[in-house]
């Protein structure tokens, strides 16, 4: 840490974001338009834990070191898929890796669709 | 022109061409708009943040060219951070809920008023506390583009050759193969350089638009009035231009004694680990595209030993690290993810676990042939 030319006049200008307006979505998300009121979401992560008995499920999800945990429920309309097989939140585990696709409620992400992606062999 | 004129001419166009590249430098050949994207991507790189401009509430220093900056912007750095994430039943949590895995080490004046704190907390449920060096990143735009068939193709982690050696790639939380980071966790520049603005700098950006918190905390209201993203995808977009225009810097000619160094590297197996070269798949820059490189990684993990184990991370093992690409080694004065090391000598002798039959044949050489064995990694 011992450079001597500052740069930050530069830095202002450059970096000062342009599109204040542009909400920010939550992370890892790529966000799908719908017909729908509730923007939707797709997460592509690690489950950290499950909750069965309140339905939901933290994932991990992030941009390279930067990482985030997502908080979702399910509901009974929740479609859950895996390896061709049906599959319930009880059978997810902490380091499965899972496909997520979520409404933005006012009460938080609400899952209606979780499919279990097969971990690929080293 | 003058016939004296043209010819000195060709010598400038030819000394050009064969200039060796150096620490810094872009790759050669780029397209003129390019080289463009390459200096304007260098002001942003080295571009100072402030909490007015975003910097923090949590951040491990102001600019990328703070730590990556010696001998040149996208150097070494003498900053060492800390990372932390918990080991348990085969399973790596990162530690999100506690401000995992990059534990900041400064806090903006107005966090500290807030929370009374300089840094993030470590996180309790840590299983062990990693120090890392900032590491050079030249070439790093290569290394992106060789294809996950060619990492494979030196995977072997069931030890199918009987060589002791069992390389294997790491992944991402999504699957994909790994490859940056001294655990090869991420999948590809683009994400760990947008990855390292908030994570280093507490620089949100379109690609992560979320502060994280603080030790597991929500940030205390009016602590980050700075609307996020807190720079734009154009901002992003020429830092991460910059690093990927950055071009290995071409080790130097060898003499006599070189020359048997790089003979012994592949003999006492060195090079089973670290592949000295490399080639680029497709790629929409031309200067990138198929191209043969030094790159001396393979990409994967290797178990080193207790004695270098530190904290896992996706599915790479406290012990296992990605092989260290062997770049500007003559620049380099502290060597290992840590830095423990203070000569290659030192760096070769730590290398335990699948690289200790290499190490054990750099023991047993005549100390001529080791020296030798140093010119040629000093070449580098
Ligand atoms: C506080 C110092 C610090 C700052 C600031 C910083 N880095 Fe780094 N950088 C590091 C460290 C330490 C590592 C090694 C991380 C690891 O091994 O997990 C690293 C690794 C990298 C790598 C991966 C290299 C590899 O071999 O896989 C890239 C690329 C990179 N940084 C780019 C950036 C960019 C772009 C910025 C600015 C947005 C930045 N860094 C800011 C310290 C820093
Ligand atoms: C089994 C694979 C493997 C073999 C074989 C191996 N290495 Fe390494 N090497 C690594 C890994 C992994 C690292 C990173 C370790 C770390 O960061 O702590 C590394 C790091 C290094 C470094 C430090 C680079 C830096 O910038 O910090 C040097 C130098 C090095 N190796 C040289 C050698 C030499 C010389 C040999 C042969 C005697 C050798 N290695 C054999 C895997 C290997």
């Amino acid at each position: 840490m011992h450079r001597t030319t500052r740069t930050a006049a530069v830095a202002a200008v450059l970096l000062i974001p342009l599109t204040f307006s542009s909400p920010a979505h939550p992370r890892g998300a790529r966000r799908i338009d719908t017909a729908q009121a509730a923007p939707s979401y797709t997460y592509v992560g690690t489950v950290h834990a499950v909750n069965a008995r309140a339905g939901s499920l933290d994932l991990i999800t992030g941009v390279g070191m930067a990482l985030r945990l997502v908080h979702m429920t399910t509901q009974p309309t929740t479609l859950f898929a895996g390896a061709g097989a049906s599959l319930r939140l009880r059978a997810l585990q902490p380091g499965d890796i899972v496909r997520t696709e979520c409404r933005s409620t006012p009460t938080g992400m609400v899952a209606s669709r979780i499919e279990k992606v097969e971990a690929q062999k080293p | 022109m003058t016939r004296l004129g043209v010819a000195l001419l060709f010598l400038f166009i030819a000394a050009g061409c064969n200039r060796p590249v150096q620490p810094g430098d872009p790759i050669p050949g780029l397209a003129r708009a390019e080289r463009d994207r390459f200096a304007r991507g260098k002001v942003v790189f080295d571009s100072e943040f402030t909490p007015h401009t975003g910097l923090g509430p949590l951040f491990n220093s102001t600019a990328c060219g703070e730590c990556h900056e010696d001998p040149k912007a996208g150097g070494r750095g003498d900053e060492v951070e800390i990372h932390a994430t918990a080991f348990s039943g085969g399973v790596c949590d990162p530690l999100v809920q506690e401000g995992g895995p990059v534990i900041q080490q400064h806090a903006t004046p107005a966090l500290k008023q807030a929370l009374g704190i300089d840094s993030e907390p470590f996180p309790p449920s840590a299983s062990a506390r990693a120090m890392r060096t900032s590491p050079v990143v030249f070439g790093r735009g290569l290394l992106d583009l060789v294809p996950d068939s060619l990492i494979l193709s030196y995977a072997d982690p069931d030890d199918r050759n009987h060589d002791g050696v069992r390389g294997r790639p790491n992944r991402s939380l999504d699957g994909r193969i790994g490859r940056f980071g001294r655990k090869a966790f991420v999948p590809t520049l683009r994400e760990f350089n947008a990855g390292a603005f908030p994570a280093e700098m507490g620089v949100t950006d379109p690609e992560q638009p979320t502060e994280e918190n603080i030790g597991g905390k929500p940030i205390p209201p009016g602590v980050d009035s700075t609307a996020d993203p807190e720079i734009n995808q154009e901002a992003l977009e020429l830092a991460d231009d910059f690093v990927r225009f950055l071009a290995p810097p071409t080790p130097a000619k060898l003499g006599k004694e070189g020359r048997r160094g790089r003979e012994l590297f592949s003999q006492i197996g060195c090079a089973t680990c670290h592949i000295p070269t490399l080639r680029t798949g497709d790629s929409p820059v031309p200067a990138l595209r198929r191209r043969e490189f030094a790159a001396y990684t393979d990409l994967l993990l290797h178990d080193l030993g207790p004695e270098l184990a530190d904290i896992c991370l996706g599915r790479a093992a406290p012990a296992d690290f990605r092989t260290e690409p062997l770049l500007d080694l003559r620049d380099a004065t502290k060597f290992l993810h840590d830095g423990r090391a203070t000569t290659l000598e030192q760096a070769v002798d730590l290398h335990g676990g699948e690289g200790a039959a290499a190490r054990n044949g750099f023991k047993v050489l005549t100390p001529a042939d080791r020296a030798a064995l140093i010119a040629f990694l000093k070449s580098l």
